[in-house]
């Protein structure tokens, strides 16, 4: 019991030195960088659900994107028919994805490996159409306009003017550290251990009293809700639609987790930066070589792919495995 | 998979490692300096323009030419002495059709290669992810190749937003009510793709002015957008076939085009017209898609030969069409894109960058966003277009233009008047009737280039 204290008070320290940290960022970057930044806040969320979800406990997931949208779309919906602000919509936006977890908590404890990747990747390709199919509600291809909106008065009359990329920042900020702390306290309590239990070894942990298909469904929900969160700050940048969540999106969420490190909270935070800031890395580099519209365009998804690859092959746990590994050298 | 437990909860060196991560990161992208006080991309050497669009992913093929072809006549007009002797600089970034990429590449526009306008961005979805961002900036939106009337038809919601193509309304209310006045016996059916252009079309061949009516899933079919190359439309066709339609209308992009005849003629389905609206009906993509499947041009010329279309502007094959001629030379000699094949797309994206300039022109040598958007808005009937309908920019509507002209393909795959004249028709995106239009368009400059007067 006292130990799980101290380390929920200095989880709580760790999440509040992060925010500082972003926040003295978003007043010493630019406004391109500053939205940026926000964009790989909102990626480290969905980031975590991964960790949460495979790191952890060992379940894979292709669908995440999917559960992005479900949160995006319960925000939008809201907001929009409604008239939630965007706070109450982002509590239904978590709470709709909470519920999406569920369900597909139900089946996938049912299943595991490539079953259990098969079926999310199948979700991550169907809740996009669905947007299309019911399009008198989710209003098809056209999508659903939402956004951070303008800042609060109280903020701009405490930093003076804060620009559109800066409120998008400052909005996600507080919910980025929520997650943070959250996470670290899970992975750090009975639960996560008994996650952690779960994926090293199904029979074992069932034998010590962990209620296997219970344990899995709560993992999916608990990860559902992240990848919500994180869907609806990501649709509060500008539209809810289903180009905004394409499979894509779930993939380039696991390529974070893979390449930062997949069972690591930092490795989430390492991924995000790196997912959202190599194709304007390797746009800067270019500048330098000015090669072909048909090279350039397609490096930053040859370039990543490849350090996925390398990273499976040479240094499976990821960027942050590799910093953990060379501390403990020393 | 059994591998030592390595998750660390936060620790010291966790805490460390955060600390550095971000910092790095912040050296990594070290900030520009602040936007400028008032308009910036204006310079006394230069404007920027941004655009966005899908240069790579499945949304691309034939769109990822408009950039190459925009950039061509601007660089024509910067070899002419510019715009005032401000050379005009296009910057393109690529979405890949994901809204979710469109939101940061504007932002990058904006804010990194500090745009003064944004310029010809095409996608419907895609531009409504940015839309409402552009407009509380004030940024000049112009001429956005998206034929989706919601943008345009309500100035006091997008006051800088402008139209680069007629609206899919437009379009089908005109070709609609040809349909019923020529062909009051036959039975009409209609293939269209379940999104806002699909939609935005049925809507039109459905209103009181043209008067078509459906039977949903009998004489009307659907297909979710980007999906007829798997599902290769068979379904819906042999739906169409069963209930014994006659003409077949699709409101569908030109791969669909493509798929939905070539999988008629394998179904051996031979409806007596075929009638393509105008995204859809591009000559090049047609043949191109086919060419991939094994059929030759000879062949996929004669499948698009006595298919009917509309068009806005002259066909890209109207070799006597006088802006045709100079734009196609300007082309030949300015378009460095990979893929400069002559053809819609090239035509569309010189055509904006022609209106463009008339507009920079028009606006004066004291260039600011809002004289932009106020030129353009009072002086629509000035700014040059090689359209044949008239430029409808007004107070009341930022719609580009309001009149088409139908025609069948020939056996060499240009689109020529219906009934060997050309007959424009105009109408509204409303409720407004089709009218035959005396529309006659300017004659080309002697440069090539309108000054907007």
């Amino acid at each position: 019991m006292s130990k799980e204290s101290s380390y929920g008070r200095k989880n709580l320290l760790i999440s509040i030195v992060f925010a500082a940290l972003i926040f003295f960022l978003s007043i010493k970057l630019d406004p391109y960088n500053q939205g940026q930044l926000a964009v790989a806040l909102m990626m480290f969320i969905g980031i975590l659900s991964i960790v949460l979800l495979t790191g952890a406990s060992g379940q894979i997931s292709l669908g995440q994107g999917a559960l992005m949208a479900v949160g995006g779309f319960a925000a939008a919906l809201s907001i929009l028919n409604l008239g939630f602000s965007i706070w109450f919509a982002i509590i239904a936006a978590v709470l709709a994805a909470l519920v999406a977890g569920l369900l597909l908590g139900i089946a996938a404890a049912r299943l595991s490996g490539p079953y259990l990747a098969g079926t999310t990747l199948v979700i991550a390709l169907a809740i996009p159409s669905l947007a299309t199919r019911f399009d008198s509600v989710f209003a098809g291809d056209v999508g659903l306009n939402i956004d951070f909106g303008n800042p609060p008065g109280w903020l701009t009359s405490l930093m003076g003017e804060v620009g559109y990329e800066q409120w998008q920042l400052l909005a996600t900020l507080p919910f980025a550290a929520l997650a943070l702390f959250f996470t670290a306290n899970i992975l750090s309590s009975r639960t996560g251990r008994s996650w952690r239990a779960l994926r090293d070894h199904e029979i074992a942990a069932s034998l010590a009293g962990v209620k296997i298909s219970e344990t899995k469904i709560f993992v999916f929900v608990i990860s559902s809700g992240f990848a919500g969160l994180a869907g609806v700050l990501y649709g509060l940048r500008g539209i809810v639609g289903p180009s905004v969540y394409p499979i894509s999106l779930s993939l380039m969420l696991l390529t974070g987790a893979v390449l930062g490190g997949i069972r690591s909270i930092i490795g989430a935070l390492i991924g995000a930066i790196l997912v959202v800031f190599l194709p304007d890395l390797i746009e800067w580099l270019m500048g330098f070589l000015s090669p072909s519209e048909q090279v350039a365009n397609y490096l930053p998804a040859m370039i990543s792919s490849l350090l996925l690859i390398l990273t499976v092959v040479l240094n499976p746990g990821g960027i942050a495995a590799g910093l953990h590994h060379k501390k403990r050298r020393h | 998979m059994e591998k030592r437990n390595t998750f660390s909860p936060l620790t010291r060196r966790g805490m460390l490692a955060i600390v550095a991560g971000v910092a790095v990161s912040s050296l990594a992208i070290t900030a520009l300096p602040a936007t400028a006080a008032s308009d910036p991309g204006v310079s006394a050497t230069e404007i920027v323009l941004g655009m966005q669009l899908p240069q790579s992913g499945a949304a691309s093929p034939g769109y990822n030419k408009v950039d190459d072809a925009a950039r061509a006549y601007f660089d024509y007009v910067n070899s002419k002495g510019g715009i005032y002797g401000r050379k005009v600089r296009l910057v393109v970034k690529d979405d890949q059709y994901k809204a979710g990429l469109t939101v940061s590449s504007a932002s990058s526009l904006i804010n990194k290669d500090k745009v003064f306008a944004f310029f010809g961005s095409i996608g419907t979805q895609t531009h409504i992810s940015v839309i409402g961002d552009l407009n509380r900036r004030g940024i000049p939106d112009l001429f956005v190749n998206s034929g989706y009337s919601g943008f345009y038809t309500d100035p006091t919601l997008y006051p800088n937003t402008f139209g680069g193509l007629g609206t899919y309304v437009v379009e089908s209310k005109i070709v609609g009510k040809y349909l019923k006045d020529t062909y009051p016996t036959k039975k009409i059916g209609i293939l269209y793709q379940t999104d806002d252009f699909g939609r935005n079309a049925l809507a039109g061949f459905t209103s009181p002015t043209s008067g078509l009516t459906f039977e949903a899933k009998k004489t009307a079919v659907n297909f979710i957008a980007g999906t007829q190359g798997s599902v290769g439309l068979a379904s819906q066709l042999t739906a169409l076939k069963a209930n014994g339609v006659e003409i077949v209308i699709i409101a569908a992009v030109a791969s669909a085009t493509a798929i939905a005849v070539a999988t008629a003629a394998q179904l051996g389905y031979k409806p007596e017209k075929w009638v393509v609206t105008s995204v859809g009906a591009d000559a090049t993509t047609f043949q191109t898609i086919l060419g991939s499947k094994g059929i030759t041009p000879a062949v996929s010329a004669g499948m698009l030969a006595g298919i009917i279309s509309a068009s806005h502007a002259p066909s890209p094959g109207e070799a006597t069409d006088e802006y045709v001629t100079a734009f196609k030379k300007i082309n030949d000699d300015f378009n460095k894109g990979p893929d400069k094949r002559w053809d819609n797309n090239v035509l569309q994206g010189m055509n904006i960058a022609y209106m463009a300039t008339s507009a920079l022109f028009g606006a004066g040598k004291n260039l600011t966003r809002k004289g932009l958007v106020s030129y353009i808005e009072n002086n629509g009937s000035k700014i040059g277009s090689a359209a044949l309908s008239p430029v409808t920019f007004s107070r009341t509507t930022h719609e580009a233009f309001n009149s088409f002209w139908i025609g069948a393909y020939d056996g060499a795959t240009v689109l020529k008047p219906i009934s060997g004249t050309r007959v424009l028709y105009t109408t509204d995106s409303g409720t407004g009737p089709v009218t035959v239009s005396n529309y006659v368009r300017p004659a080309l400059p002697v440069d090539a280039i309108s000054k907007g007067a």
